[in-house]
């Protein structure tokens, strides 16, 4: 149990003196702040929201860098009272026009009082938050003279709103999911336990970004209540140098951190192996495999390359619904569970036969562990009914971290919340109490650990005037190079005779993808006319397309997903 | 055109392995989706190699990364010294 009011007393009990967040840019260059100054930071910026009218329940969308800054202004929104929420940095590749109508959806949703930007923000994308609402556009980091410094005097009650979480994409924009600081702090009480947090030995290590509920729980939050230093790089210089991570990690002797499944073939592969030997991570005491399918293969790799020993790797399952996990492997054992089960039984009936030793007719899964205290979970059918252990269902969760519902979207709520049990739209089986999840039942792709709607591509991709309307279909195929789904897009054009120009044709349907998403398609199918799969109803039909594509194009067929 | 950019236009088309698609020193390739966010870090390395430096990611945009030129405009501007 964290024995806090709110985040922001867990905050004021820290150690003035330990460091909290140190941002590496490289090796030659890094910040740190320690508690006590982050503190002082937080308030002078909260006194500085405050003259600008933001009080205690007001929404406050924050547009910043991955850094200190934004640690900072998420606090200070906090301290007031406000309700922040982070919004993924405009992508150079996104048209300014895309991202701005995505913001415009949400601080609409949010009745947002104000949008907070970099000090620095670059002035040739102030177009893309440009606001026509009631929402005010202020620069985080203005610094005020010491009389309007004031104390702070603001209650936070343990059910007021602490912040909201989105997913990414524009479907996902409205899906802000509002958290209390109590449901909080019950989350990183279970989950402090679940790791055996210490916080004056422990170090996280964190690339991933803080509008991502692992970036935003497991290292910013966890780190501020249960004052344990976070060091942390941006996403995007990672993913432009993962070799960097090994290099912080030895360097700064991180104990703890957390990625998604994919990175841990991504880091290796993109490592010269010559140099694989020169980082001792042996301070490393758990990396944490979370927010994708976890792969056996995937971990191997990790272990292999690095010569992680045995109980470092674990898994867990976590959702922003739910605050943050749901499930942790037992971080005492020598890594989570496998089991190798017969893939035919697997596919047919949807359930689990243990099958002995792995072999081409067999499938192994991964644990993400067993639930948390106060945390149940039920595997359900298709029309709902409870299924047994070993049986393949929809994963449904119920806690006492679980959000009340979408912000100011109780239609979307009553979708995901039935009887009080939030249904996940992920699929997996319970064998021995713990969890495995295999899959999705949701039209979601994951690539990267990163949430993605196929309709947002759909739709981009169909309102070209050479593919038919609602004949584009968006998948997501896991490619076992890289650990994580590709996305594919299969589409119909309007006449035949325009498949002379596929090549132009798909390259323009690539740059809008990727102009309006910031996303990019790895695979294009074109298709004449009245080649997709449809539903009675006349709509593109997923699963059966799916199917289809994966027959013709036997290339696709690296994808093992259920 | 330099033997080093002709290298690395070389490494670019092998690493999509689109057929039929042409690129010189200023096609667009990130903001054109030809090139993805994971694919950057291939294009990071090869431009160590060719231009003999170390170019820290921290000190990197994509945006200076979606052309060919914009590479080695970068290296020229952050890159150090190899240790």
């Amino acid at each position: 149990m964290i024995p806090y009011a709110n985040l922001i007393a867990a905050l004021d009990a820290a150690p003035g003196d330990r460091p909290f967040v140190t941002m590496w840019i490289d090796e030659d260059e890094r910040e740190t702040v320690t508690f006590g100054e982050f503190r002082a930071r937080a308030r002078e910026q909260a006194n500085s929201l405050a003259a600008h009218g933001i009080a205690s329940g007001d929404r406050v969308v924050l547009i910043m860098a991955q850094g200190i800054p934004a640690i900072v202004a998420f606090t200070a929104a906090m301290m007031l009272g406000a309700v922040p929420a982070f919004l993924a940095y405009p992508n150079f590749k996104v048209e300014p026009s895309k991202y701005q109508s995505g913001l415009a959806g949400v601080t609409a949703n949010l009745s947002a009082k104000a949008v907070v930007i970099d000090k620095d923000f670059p002035q040739e994308m102030l177009t893309c938050v440009t606001l026509d609402g009631g929402s005010l556009l202020l620069r985080a980091g203005k610094t005020l003279s010491a009389k309007e410094s004031s104390e702070l005097r603001t209650q936070i009650r343990p059910g007021d709103l602490a912040f909201i979480q989105h997913s990414a994409g524009t479907t996902g924009l409205q899906k802000g999911v509002a958290l209390t600081h109590a449901a909080v702090l019950r989350q990183l009480g279970y989950l402090s336990d679940a790791l055996k947090i210490d916080p004056s030995n422990d170090r996280i290590y964190n690339w991933l970004p803080l509008y991502h509920d692992m970036g935003l729980m497991a290292c910013f939050m966890l780190p501020m209540v249960c004052h344990v230093p976070v060091v942390m790089q941006s996403p995007i210089d990672w993913v432009m140098q993962p070799e960097a991570m090994l290099q912080v990690i030895d360097e700064c002797k991180c104990t703890l951190g957390w990625m998604p499944n994919f990175a841990f073939q991504f880091v290796p592969r993109r490592t010269p192996q010559n140099r694989w030997k020169d980082y001792d991570l042996s301070s490393l005491r758990l990396l944490i495999n979370c927010s994708e399918p976890v792969r056996a293969t995937s971990m191997q790799e990790f272990e292999n390359a690095f010569s992680i020993p045995p109980g470092v790797l674990q898994s867990s399952y976590a959702m922003a619904e739910n605050v943050f996990a749901v499930t942790q492997s037992d971080v005492s054992t020598s890594g989570p569970t496998r089991i190798v089960v017969d893939a035919q039984t697997f596919r047919r009936e949807h359930s689990v036969v243990a099958a002995g030793t792995e072999n081409s007719s067999t499938l192994t899964f991964v644990s993400s562990g067993r639930v948390l205290p106060n945390h149940e979970i039920r595997i359900l059918s298709d029309e709902g009914s409870m299924l047994q252990t070993d049986f393949v269902g929809e994963i449904a969760i119920q806690s006492d971290c679980l959000f009340d519902g979408y912000y100011n979207r109780p239609d979307l709520t009553e979708q995901a919340i039935v009887d009080g049990w939030y249904h996940t739209g992920d699929l997996g089986f319970l064998h021995d109490s713990e969890l495995f999840v295999v899959g999705r039942k949701k039209d979601l792709l994951i690539v990267g650990g990163e949430n993605i709607y196929p309709q947002d591509i759909e739709e981009l991709v169909a309102a070209h005037p050479a593919i038919h309307d609602g004949r584009a279909i968006a998948l997501g195929v896991y490619n076992p190079e890289l650990g994580t789904e590709d996305i594919v897009v299969v589409a119909e054009v309007e006449q035949p005779a325009l498949l002379a120009n596929a090549t132009e044709l798909e390259q323009e349907l690539r740059t809008r993808v990727v102009s309006g998403m910031g996303v990019a398609v790895r695979m294009f199918y074109l298709k004449p006319p009245k080649w997709i799969v449809k539903s009675t109803a006349g709509k593109a039909a997923r699963a059966a397309t799916r199917e289809k594509l994966l027959q013709e194009h036997p290339e696709l067929n690296g994808d093992r997903s259920a | 055109m330099t033997p080093e950019v002709q290298q690395m236009i070389e490494h670019i088309l092998k690493l999509i392995r689109k057929p039929g698609i042409a690129i010189d020193e200023n096609t667009p390739l990130v903001s054109s989706g030809l090139i993805d966010s994971m694919a950057l870090v291939d294009l990071l390395m090869k431009l160590e190699d060719l231009t003999h430096k170390r170019i820290p990611a921290g000190k990197v945009q994509p945006k200076d990364m979606d052309t060919v030129a914009k590479m080695f405009a970068t290296a020229e501007r952050v890159g150090k010294q190899r240790k």
